[in-house]
């Protein structure tokens, strides 16, 4: 495939959107990148990877951190920066990629490539018994995991992005991965696509 | 409490809420803080149309005494200190001049070489350059080159960078206490119409010999660290030559003449009776021809953001001051220190350090101005001493944290997107005990010196 594209793929905590991001990566033959983007970036940094890994897809802590023009000392927000940088990088050089969050379906909107942004959500029940089984934890503690990690995925995005987390308005298309599962939401992202690139 | 008084605070409190949480942009938040002084408190409230002339201060900018003194300075109105305001600017011109030309670049290159790239050397003499530079021009603009200079031949070096970007944040601040160009400084000066030369003389020494103390206090923690580990020695061929720093010799050239210039000017001004605000406008005018073709870019450049922020502070100040807000505080704390000037200087030094640390220093000093001409007044101490105490207690305090002064937060985040992180424990454990040092050390020399 020549066209050059980019499947960006935003998800709630404990809905499969990973494991959907891997299928699509792997149905059309792209690298898919997420945390270890940060691998990369270490390595030309010369930085440790456990430093950065810290602060990936955080918010920044409101009161320890404070902003200079473009400069803050927040690493929640440098990191997120890096990423930005390493993805505006592999657009530049022509690479296609699936990503998994960080901001990728609003911060590549001024690189001169097609963007597909999708968000997958889900069933609460369903991504609890899904995080439960998964981790191995009680269903109590996989529902406040729950909470949490879509408390700061959506603070992450908003304080980064104009669009809301999860607004369909941001995305180009939104599926529940609850009602048809994890196949067969990915083949659905995978004919949505495929329509997008052949227009 | 008066309904105005409470407005005052109200706008006040809720403006430096905004600035600490940064969701909105300082300078929207105190542009509009401070309209809705304007609006609420001198006109609802006080229905006190002279308090908002006052406070805007325009008339003083149309003023001989504004551009040049002729006598003996006085104390500038309250209200907006445009003075300060054109100074910067001024001075960004000239900054903007002098980053294009390739001169900061150039310098932190040229000072390496001379002490034949050697990481000791190198540490101890970006920590002199940065106090030094920061006593003429804004200590985030030194940071931004010194710390980006500092990452690159640490890398070829192979040591970490973190150490020695501490290091020149510090000595940015500390430099920048020493004269009226520093960042709490320039509105304390402008405020009480003090000269550069005045800074010099009085603020200057206690930077100076705290410099010294800094230097080997960082050298003494650091030195292990800025040692690259295997005994690595770059080949001075690996480093990137000074002269390509320099972008046109004959910007070079102009740039420095421009800064030589602003630096005479800066020093003399007590004598020649040219005030900061002319200095900043002759400067942005010789800056602006010398740099004809790109006069435009440069201009577009100028950090109109800080200066807006600024505007905007003046403003709630402003109206903290006219309702007598600031008259309650220096009242308070005249009473604590029983009008005693030894413990009103170790209330305000540290206090302002405290607070400095973690809340933006320059809403702090600003403040803090009106409360010490109070003080002044009503307990009958010398304003000049209260005037050096507030600076070093400001200054140094923002030092502490990574958040306290906008030069800490432009190192960590030149680190930080090198892939260096410094957190909040790096940051503190060394540069709080070196805050710590120099506050106790500056109010012994005030201690020793005024009282």
């Amino acid at each position: 495939m020549s066209k050059q594209f980019i499947v960006s793929i935003g998800r709630e905590y404990g809905c499969g959107g990973h494991s959907i991001a891997e299928k699509i990566a792997k149905r059309f033959n792209l690298k898919l990148y997420g945390s270890n983007m940060l691998e990369e970036i270490a390595a030309e940094k010369g930085s440790s990877i456990d430093d950065l890994a810290k602060f990936d897809e955080k918010p920044r802590n409101v009161l320890f951190s404070r902003s200079v023009g473009d400069f803050s000392n927040s690493m929640e927000k440098s990191v997120a920066e890096l990423e930005f940088e390493f993805m505006k990088r592999k657009v530049s050089e022509g690479e296609s990629f699936v990503v998994i969050g960080r901001c990728s379906d609003e911060i590549l909107d001024d690189q001169n490539v097609e963007v597909i942004a999708a968000f997958i959500n889900g069933d609460t029940k369903d991504r609890i018994n899904r995080i439960s089984e998964g981790l191995g934890i009680s269903r109590g503690d996989a529902e406040d995991k729950m909470e949490q990690a879509d408390r700061k995925r959506r603070a992450y995005h908003d304080a980064l992005c104009k669009a809301d987390w999860g607004d369909a308005d941001s995305y180009d298309i939104c599926l529940n991965s609850s009602k048809i599962g994890i196949e067969k939401t990915a083949d659905l992202l995978e004919q949505y696509i495929n329509v997008r690139l052949s227009m | 409490m008066t309904i105005a008084q409470i407005l005052a605070l109200v706008i006040f409190v809720v403006m430096f809420v905004l600035i600490v949480l940064d969701k909105i942009e300082r300078q929207y938040v105190t542009l509009a803080c401070g309209i809705l002084t304007l609006i609420f408190v001198f006109g609802v409230a006080m229905r006190d149309v002279d308090a908002i002339m006052e406070t805007l201060n325009i008339k003083s900018i149309f003023t001989l005494d504004f551009w040049h003194v002729s006598g003996e300075a006085s104390e500038e109105s309250a209200g907006i200190n445009w003075a300060t305001i054109i100074f910067l600017a001024g001075m960004m011109v000239m900054v903007e001049g002098m980053a294009k030309a390739g001169f900061f670049r150039w310098l932190c290159l040229r000072l390496a070489k001379l002490v034949n790239y050697k990481p000791i050397p190198i540490f101890i003499a970006f920590m002199i350059l940065s106090a030094i530079l920061s006593m003429f021009i804004d200590s985030i603009t030194v940071i931004l080159f010194l710390a980006a200079v500092t990452v690159e031949l640490a890398k070829l070096l192979k040591v970490d960078p973190v150490p020695m970007i501490l290091a020149d944040v510090f000595c940015a601040n500390l430099g920048g206490s020493a004269t009226m160009c520093g960042d709490p400084p320039i509105i304390i000066g402008t405020s009480l119409g003090y000269s550069f030369s005045d800074f010099l003389k009085n603020t200057g020494v206690i930077a100076v010999v705290s410099l010294v103390v800094v230097v080997i206090y960082f050298f003494i923690i650091f030195r292990k660290q800025v040692l690259p580990q295997d005994g690595y020695v770059v080949n001075p061929e690996e480093v990137p030559d000074p002269k390509d720093a320099i972008s046109s010799k004959k910007e070079f050239i102009m740039s420095c003449i421009i800064f030589a210039l602003a630096v005479v000017l800066l020093i003399s001004h007590a004598n020649t009776g040219l005030t900061v605000a002319f200095i900043g406008t002759f400067i942005a005018i010789v800056t602006l021809i010398c740099f004809a073709k790109d006069a435009l870019t440069l201009l577009k450049k100028v950090d109109y953001n800080t200066l807006l922020f600024f505007i905007g502070l003046f403003m709630v100040v402003g109206g903290l001051e006219q309702t007598g807000i600031l008259n309650i505080i220096a009242n308070f704390i005249e009473d604590v220190s029983g009008g005693q000037i030894k413990p009103m200087i170790a209330i305000i030094i540290w206090v302002s350090a405290m607070a400095s640390a973690f809340v933006d220093n320059i809403p702090f000093a600003a403040t803090m101005v009106p409360v010490i001409q109070t003080l002044s007044s009503t307990a009958g101490v010398d304003l000049e001493t209260l005037a050096w105490t507030l600076s070093m207690g400001t200054d140094i305090g923002g030092s502490a944290t990574p958040i306290g002064a906008s030069a800490n937060v432009v190192g960590v985040s030149v680190a930080a997107k090198n892939g260096h992180h410094i957190g909040w424990g790096r940051y503190c454990a060394a540069s709080a005990p070196a805050t710590i040092i120099v506050v106790a050390l500056s109010m012994l020399m005030i201690y020793l010196r005024y009282c």
